[in-house]
């Protein structure tokens, strides 16, 4: 794979690293795990590393990411950073450069590669010979060879990075009860929809996402926010979705999780709602030494199942922006038209906005 | 790098920007230096891509965890913008009612190139004469003040020392040079020359808010009626900034293209929006004499005997720099402004001193009374396209009302078009009262489910309507920021610690105007009989059931007046004991106006510019 290198300039690279880089005391030494790790729990949002950020016009290359690379050191380090990952050539570290400010080197060090968008990717720093893990980046996966590499992914990536295949097929049916897609008005207009888009679309999007017939991919999403921009809530994730596995088979001992009628579903979601954790309304087979607020994760599933399906579509949910086209079928006026016209506002090719970019 | 400049500017944002642009035309060296990063619209970055994004996320993040320790609200949720600063980094911490502290987004702006301007509603409204007045005002007035038992309004009330007359001119060139749309008839002020530009037509649900208007005029005898609300949003090509409107297809220029409802929150990616960078120092950038340094935060001033001789500051890579100037021009934005000077203070016995030659630096902390009304209209429009509000009225700014109802000071009303237009806004926003409590309400209402959450869209979406008020909030001395004993941020610097309550005559003026705004739903929803329902009525001090709607405004704290004893800032905003220290943001208003008060900043930071000029 041969990679391209983008130079937005230092201006840019400042613009999105200062703010989260830059504090008090010193950046930790490479390959010096535990410094990285105190490091990396003081800043805001760490997660924001590397940059995953979009093209220019110029650049004729909407389907890529401009993905940027930055490491801090201490101005005047000599020492030569590269990068190493899956979307270069295997041997091949790519050079960071000095990021300057006023002509001066400010200690960061950066490179920025255009990347397909809808892809996951793993690297490492490489200095001196020796190889680690982004310091900041707290993404990591573990290779089969047990080495732990950073992780990365770019816009609209549609696989499952966090959540198992059964863990993804339990939230899609408790979302359904969220969500207003359920019921038949609205999975006809959803079957339309996707049948609608343009081939193009559809072969990017469909087969990836899972359950269009009544969904609009937010588990997706959910899945992404758990990888990165709330990695914090996953343990909420893991240990209520095995009490919820644990509650549907000791009621239906011989049927998927999974395959559990509707009715159950939203029973099991009554209950939860009234379930507190101070041993309100236990939910029989719950184990709350386990996971004690069965409402409390609720809350943060609706949360994350409205966001994930009516937030832009890069972010993986809303897949087509069949949210949004939802939302412009079903209020419209017939003087005058959809009441919800979200297109215009939005960049092409998702949208029409001649201008945006 | 160059280090040595004729005027240093701390903050780009409403109090920085205009004299840095007036100061670089007129050939001085400026230097602007801004803690937050350089933002562009797609047309300014080269080979075209905004820095800026439509994007709900954007405006309010994914969930964060404040994880300050210490705080009564330490390990809460909370949502910010990209561009506002960390609350775990960078931490406000204010008093609640029990004398716990906690972390608060409350009073945040942006950190960013434009400051606050960036990501404001850009609602544009002049101060009246009363508002730069009402010590004259109350203690001339025939009516008693309501809920006032000691006086206290009459004590605290001050005078600004420049009247509206005054100011006047520098509103007029603030109107031309930020680019702001609007029409001058109907507005109880003074206006020696009208600049507006033309305003976009009005979201059609604006319409019941209009008549509403209308209504209330006539109900309180004046038959004052509405005005269009003046927005800092360019509808025709602008010359002082070189600005164009978007040309269609056939070459026509396409003002409605600013109309998206990505509006209050969001940076534009348009520049269409007059944010300080877009209208005022983009223009100066090539100008050899200029100079802007976005992500650098100036950490103290360094003083010798009456002058300040130039500041300190932490550059991007975090490395100290001390760069010199004849004239330092603090606008940090009114509580970073008075931290800053704290901060200087602690570190320079002789800046401390002289800055604190009175006990006032910090103190008469001001926001504004603010809160409003909220209806469903009769039936849902397309309020994705729209800008931040449409209609505004002076009906209750008059001196006439203001005896009438007892009041200190008046208020405007105007009416918010995009608030909830989009998706994840209209959910995050559901029985929220401040961004403090963002989506808690949709999270707990768990009932809230398949079709009870269809019936919940086919009431709301497109339908809410609110009208708010904007209004003086009684100075208070015990009102003030100070430096926090423990807390501290991401530099290992003391952050500002924000001690203020409400009077009681705040609370009393609250429900009177809070009760107009209702007015303005009640009558307009329902011209027959005049009692539409409301859904919603309230005010910024109401813990439930309040409509306090989300921005605030930080204004006061180093207040500028006639009398050194009483005041921090000269009348031309120097610090008194200072020959060269200037505080241009809303720090310096010793009463926070009848209105949102940009426009106001922005005249006044014109205004000092003049005097600058006259000096260097
Ligand atoms: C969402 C929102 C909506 C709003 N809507 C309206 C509206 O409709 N109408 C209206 O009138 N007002 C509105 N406001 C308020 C408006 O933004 C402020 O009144 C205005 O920006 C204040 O101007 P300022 O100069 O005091 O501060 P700011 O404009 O905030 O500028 C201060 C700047 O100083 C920088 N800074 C701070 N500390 C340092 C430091 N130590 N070193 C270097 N730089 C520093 C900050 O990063 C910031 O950019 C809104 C605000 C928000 C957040």
């Amino acid at each position: 794979m041969t990679v391209t290198v983008f130079e937005p300039g230092s201006e840019y690279v400042l613009n999105h690293c200062t703010k989260y880089l830059a504090r008090a005391g010193a950046p930790p030494p490479p390959n010096d795990e535990a410094a990285a790790e105190a490091f990396r729990a003081k800043i805001a949002e760490a997660w924001r590393f590397p940059i995953i950020g979009l093209m220019r016009v110029a650049d004729a290359h909407p389907e890529l990411n401009l993905v940027t690379f930055v490491y801090k050191t201490v101005a005047g380090d000599t020492g030569s950073i590269q990068v190493l990952g899956t979307f270069g050539e295997l041997y091949r570290p790519i050079p960071l450069q000095p990021v300057m400010f006023e002509g001066e080197d400010t200690g960061y060090r950066a490179v920025s590669v255009g990347i397909p968008k809808a892809q996951v990717h793993t690297y490492k720093y490489v200095l001196d010979g020796h190889y680690f893990v982004d310091p900041v980046n707290s993404q990591r996966v573990t290779l089969g060879n047990g080495r732990v590499w950073s992780r990365f992914f770019t816009d609209g990536y549609l696989q499952p990075l966090v959540l198992e295949p059964w863990e993804v097929r339990i939230l899609y049916r408790l979302i359904e009860q969220i969500l207003p897609f359920r019921g038949k008005e609205a999975e006809n207009f959803l079957k339309r929809y996707y049948f609608g888009l343009n081939r193009e679309q559809r072969k990017a999007d469909m087969p990836k996402a899972f359950r269009l017939d009544d969904s609009v991919g937010e588990v997706n999403a959910i899945d992404k926010l758990l990888a990165r921009e709330e990695a914090h809530r996953l343990t909420d994730y893991r240990l209520c979705l095995r009490q919820i596995d644990r509650v549907l088979r000791r009621q239906n001992p011989f049927l998927d999780p999974a395959d559990t009628p509707a009715e159950e579903f939203v029973e099991l979601y009554e209950k939860m709602a009234k379930s507190h954790g101070s041993g309100d309304n236990p939910i029989p087979g719950w184990d709350y030494g386990e996971y004690g607020n069965p409402a409390f994760f609720l809350y943060i599933l609706r949360r994350h199942a409205v966001t994930c399906a009516f937030s832009h579509p890069k972010y993986a949910g809303n897949v087509g922006a069949a949210g949004w086209a939802f939302l412009s079928e079903r209020y419209s006026d017939p003087a005058t038209g959809t009441l919800f016209d979200w297109r215009p506002a939005i960049e092409a090719p998702l949208g029409t906005s001649p201008y945006y970019r | 790098m160059q280090d040595s400049f004729d005027v240093i500017v701390v903050g780009s944002g409403a109090g920085g920007a205009p004299i840095a642009h007036r100061l670089a035309q007129e050939g001085k060296s400026v230097l602007v230096i801004e803690k937050g990063p350089l933002l562009r619209p797609h047309y300014q970055v080269p080979g075209e891509r905004s820095d800026f994004r439509r994007d709900e996320i954007y405006a309010s993040s994914a969930e964060k965890i404040l994880r300050v320790p210490g705080l009564a609200n330490t390990g809460v949720s909370y949502y910010s913008s990209h561009v506002e600063p960390d609350i775990n980094d960078e931490p406000h911490v204010y008093k609640g009612a029990k004398g716990q502290d906690y972390g608060t987004m409350e009073g945040y702006t942006a950190q960013v190139v434009g400051g606050g301007t960036q990501l404001y509603g850009s609602v544009s409204l002049r101060f009246t004469p009363t508002d730069l007045m009402l010590k004259t005002f109350n203690d001339d007035r025939r009516s008693p003040i309501n809920n006032d038992p000691n006086g206290d309004v009459r004590g605290e009330a001050r005078d600004w020392p420049i009247d509206y007359a005054t100011l006047e001119p520098y509103y007029v060139m603030a109107e031309e040079m930020i680019g702001i749309n609007g029409t001058r008839d109907n507005q109880q002020k003074p206006f020696s020359a009208v600049k507006y530009q033309k305003p976009l037509k009005p979201n059609p649900i604006s319409a019941f808010a209009h008549d509403g208007m209308v209504e209330l005029g006539k109900r309180l005898g004046t038959n004052i009626e509405p005005y269009r609300a003046p927005l800092a949003v360019i509808t025709e090509d602008h010359l002082s900034s070189g600005r164009k409107i978007p040309r269609d297809a056939s070459g026509n220029p396409d003002p409605e293209s600013a109309k998206t409802s990505y509006v209050n929150r969001y940076g534009d990616p348009l520049g269409l929006k007059s944010s300080t960078w877009v209208a005022l120092l983009s223009p100066v950038m090539e100008k050899p004499n200029f100079s802007i340094w976005p992500n650098c935060v100036v950490t103290h001033l360094v003083s010798d005997g009456a002058k300040v001789t130039g500041v300190r500051l932490l550059d991007p890579g975090g490395a100290e720099r001390f760069i010199n100037a004849r004239i330092v021009v603090v606008a940090c934005s009114a509580i970073e402004s008075v931290r800053l000077l704290k901060l200087s203070a602690a570190a320079d016995e002789n800046f401390d001193r002289r800055i604190n030659r009175n006990p006032l630096l910090g103190r008469y902390f001001l926001t504004h009374c603010f809160g409003g009304a909220r209806a469903l209209m009769p039936k849902p429009f397309d309020k994705s396209k729209a800008l931040d509000a449409d209609w505004a009225t002076d009906c209750c700014a008059t001196d006439d009302f203001l005896e009438a109802n007892g009041l200190w000071a008046g208020a405007a009303i105007y009416n918010n078009t995009s608030d909830q237009a989009l998706p994840l806004s209209l959910f995050r926003t559901y029985g929220s009262q401040d961004l403090d409590t963002l989506w808690n309400g949709f999270m707990s209402a768990t009932e809230m489910r398949g079709d009870k959450f269809i019936d919940f869209l086919d009431n709301e979406f497109g339908r809410g309507l609110s009208i708010s008020f904007m209004a003086n909030q009684v100075p208070q001395f015990d009102n003030r920021i100070e430096l926090h004993p423990r807390v501290k941020d991401k530099w290992g610097r003391p952050v500002a610690y924000v001690i203020k309550d409400w009077h009681a005559h705040d609370r009393y003026l609250m429900d009177v105007m809070a009760q107009q705004c209702g007015n303005v739903l009640r009558y307009g929803g329902d011209p027959v009989n005049h009692d539409y329902p409301i859904q919603g009525q309230g005010s910024i001090y109401m813990a439930e059931n309040a409509l306090a709607r989300m921005a605030n405004h930080i204004l006061g704290g180093a207040r500028f007046g006639n009398d050194p004893n009483d005041s921090v800032l000269d009348p031309q905003c120097r610090a008194w004991d200072f020959d060269n220290l200037y505080v241009t943001d809303g720090a310096f208003m010793p009463t926070s106006g009848g209105a949102n008060p940009t426009l106001t900043i922005q005249a006044n930071s014109f205004r000092v510019a003049d005097h600058l000029l006259s000096r260097i």
